[in-house]
Order: structure tokens, then C-alpha cells, then sequence
């Protein structure tokens, strides 16, 4: 069955209703959706987190345990990958796609730096004894959450850093419009926005 | 994205970001009262997360019927959330001390 003209501009566009209600495309208000549920399942985390540090009659003092220099400079490299792909969604909108190839490419070389940090990070807790069922400073639910949160976070880290590299090879290509990088950014910025979180609830408070 | 961010408001706004992130670093290094530090943290953790959400993420410049359920939709079941299981995990305290 023929398919009326009307109906394929209307499926293209994405709405049968006429005028967009969001005024984003069906991919953005996709990826919103995705993370909206995604930040609901990382409150999940830090909840149940929080419940355990307030159930807990003892918690150990992070700063003993963790390397605040090192997750300091952590927190420096994701916020600066931040800021390196918000210039690359802007330059990729003003259709400079050298620019924004270039831009991707840093970003996913923070976010690279970042993993190095963690997988130090990890090492050496584990080399000191933690593991997801026990470690020498105080209750096991300690580590299991550090391991859950933070393994969760990287995995995060690790997907994006692929899809950016990825986004990288078609722009470069030209094979991706801004809109192609934008939807990889609201991922990556994410990803930074979630660290925040977590630096805060769990390695400050 | 209905408005283009100049590059140097993206880089003001990495600048802002890093000298909250060092200020929380400094609170966190101090010796102030537990409360008062734990409120800072929060309120510039807040503050971090709505410089992301609107200038990097470009929120701002998108429409209240999509800002309005996502921002204020997830605060507050996230809030909810946590408000529910903080009352619950301080009554398991009280109940676990002797």
C-alpha cells in the first residue's frame, strides 16, 4: 500500500499531532528519557547508600582511605571534558567540523585519563584488602558500595568514551550533522553530571 | 538547541565548576562544624548540577514543557527518595543502639 505524502512528512518529522509539544527532535527527547531513568537508577545507588551510612553505628573517614589528591584530579579531568565537548557540540552547530572532531577527540581522551585514574584507584583498594564482601577499615557494605558505584559510573565513563570515538570517525567523515554530537554530549555531560553526585555523597559527606 | 552558547561562556562556566569543586575540597579539609559542611557541600553540588544541566546541556534554552519534567520531575523523586529511606536507615540506628 502506497503510504500518502502527508503521512511521511508527519512520520518524519516525528509527531502525528502537528507541532512538536518539547520542540527537540524524537532523538532528543529519546536520549532525555534514557537519562531521566538513567539518573533514577544512579539515586537508587546513592539512596541506598546513604541508608546504609545512617543505619551503620560506624563509617570510615574517606580521607583515609581514599587518595583526595588523585579523585580531585579525576573530578578536574571530567569537568574539563565537560567543557571540551560543550565546545565541540558548539562548534559542530556552526557547522566547523574540524573543529568539533577535534574537540570530540580531547573529550575522549579525558575520559580515558579518567578510567587510567580509576583503575589506579581500584588497584590499589584492592591491593590494601577491599573486596565486594569485605575490607580492613570497617563494615563490608563499604567497598560493596564503593566497587557499585563507582564500577557503575566507570562503565558509563567506558560507553561513552567508545561512542565519542565513534562520533569522532563520522564527523570526520561527515557522515554526522551537530545534532549526531549534541545527543553524544547530553550523554557525556551526564556522565559528568552523575560524577558530581557521587564525588560529593560519597567521598566528601 | 534553539540558541548557540559563545565558546567563552562554556569556558566561564568550566572555571566556575573548578573553583566549587576546590572550595568543596577546601570545606572538606577544614574543621567546620559537621552541619554547616554538609550543607555547603550539598548547596554547591546543587549548584554544580544546574551549571551542567542548563549551560552545558543547554536546558536553558530548551521549552518548559520539557525542562519542567525533567528537572523538577527527577528532584523531586530523588528527593522523595531519599527523604524516605534517611527516616527509615536513622530509625535502624536508634533501634540497633543499646
Amino acid at each position: 500500500m502506497e503510504v500518502p505524502t502527508t503521512d511521511v512528512a508527519s512520520a518524519e518529522a516525528g509527531w502525528e499531532g502537528g507541532v512538536s509539544p518539547f520542540g527537540v527532535s524524537w532523538q532528543k527527547l529519546m536520549m532525555w528519557i534514557f537519562l531521566v531513568s538513567d539518573a533514577l537508577l544512579f539515586a537508587g545507588f546513592l539512596a541506598a547508600y546513604g541508608f546504609e551510612r545512617l543505619a551503620s553505628p560506624m563509617w570510615p573517614e574517606q580521607s583515609e582511605v581514599f587518595p583526595m589528591g588523585v579523585i580531585a584530579l579525576m573530578t578536574f579531568v571530567l569537568i574539563t571534558s565537560s567543557a571540551t565537548m560543550a565546545t565541540a557540540v558548539g562548534a559542530a552547530h556552526r557547522a566547523d567540523l574540524r573543529k568539533a572532531t577535534r574537540y570530540v577527540l580531547l573529550t575522549a581522551l579525558g575520559g580515558l585519563v579518567f578510567l587510567l585514574f580509576q583503575v589506579n584507584e581500584w588497584t590499589g583498594l584492592i591491593r590494601e584488602g577491599a573486596s565486594l564482601s569485605s575490607n580492613p577499615w570497617g563494615p563490608p557494605t563499604f567497598s560493596s558500595f564503593f566497587f557499585m558505584i563507582t564500577g557503575f559510573h566507570g562503565t558509563h565513563v567506558l560507553i561513552g568514551v567508545i561512542i565519542l570515538l565513534l562520533v569522532a570517525l563520522r564527523v570526520g567523515a561527515g557522515r554526522t550533522a551537530g545534532s549526531g554530537v549534541e545527543l553524544a554530549g547530553l550523554y557525556w555531560h551526564f556522565v559528568d553530571l552523575v560524577w558530581v553526585f557521587i564525588f560529593t555523597c560519597f567521598y566528601l559527606i | 538547541m534553539s540558541g548557540h552558547t559563545s565558546y567563552r561562556t562554556y569556558w566561564i562556566t568550566w572555571g566556575v565548576l573548578l573553583v566549587l569543586t576546590l572550595s568543596m575540597l577546601f570545606v572538606e579539609a577544614t574543621p567546620f562544624t559537621r552541619i554547616l559542611a554538609v550543607l555547603f557541600l550539598v548547596a554547591a553540588m546543587m549548584v554544580k548540577a544546574f551549571l551542567i544541566g542548563g549551560w552545558f546541556m543547554h536546558l536553558r534554552f530548551e521549552k518548559p514543557a520539557l525542562v519542567i519534567p525533567i528537572v523538577f520531575g527527577t528532584l523531586l523523586t530523588v528527593a522523595f527518595l531519599f527523604f524516605l529511606i534517611a527516616i527509615d536507615g536513622a530509625a535502624m540506628l536508634r533501634m540497633a543502639e543499646p
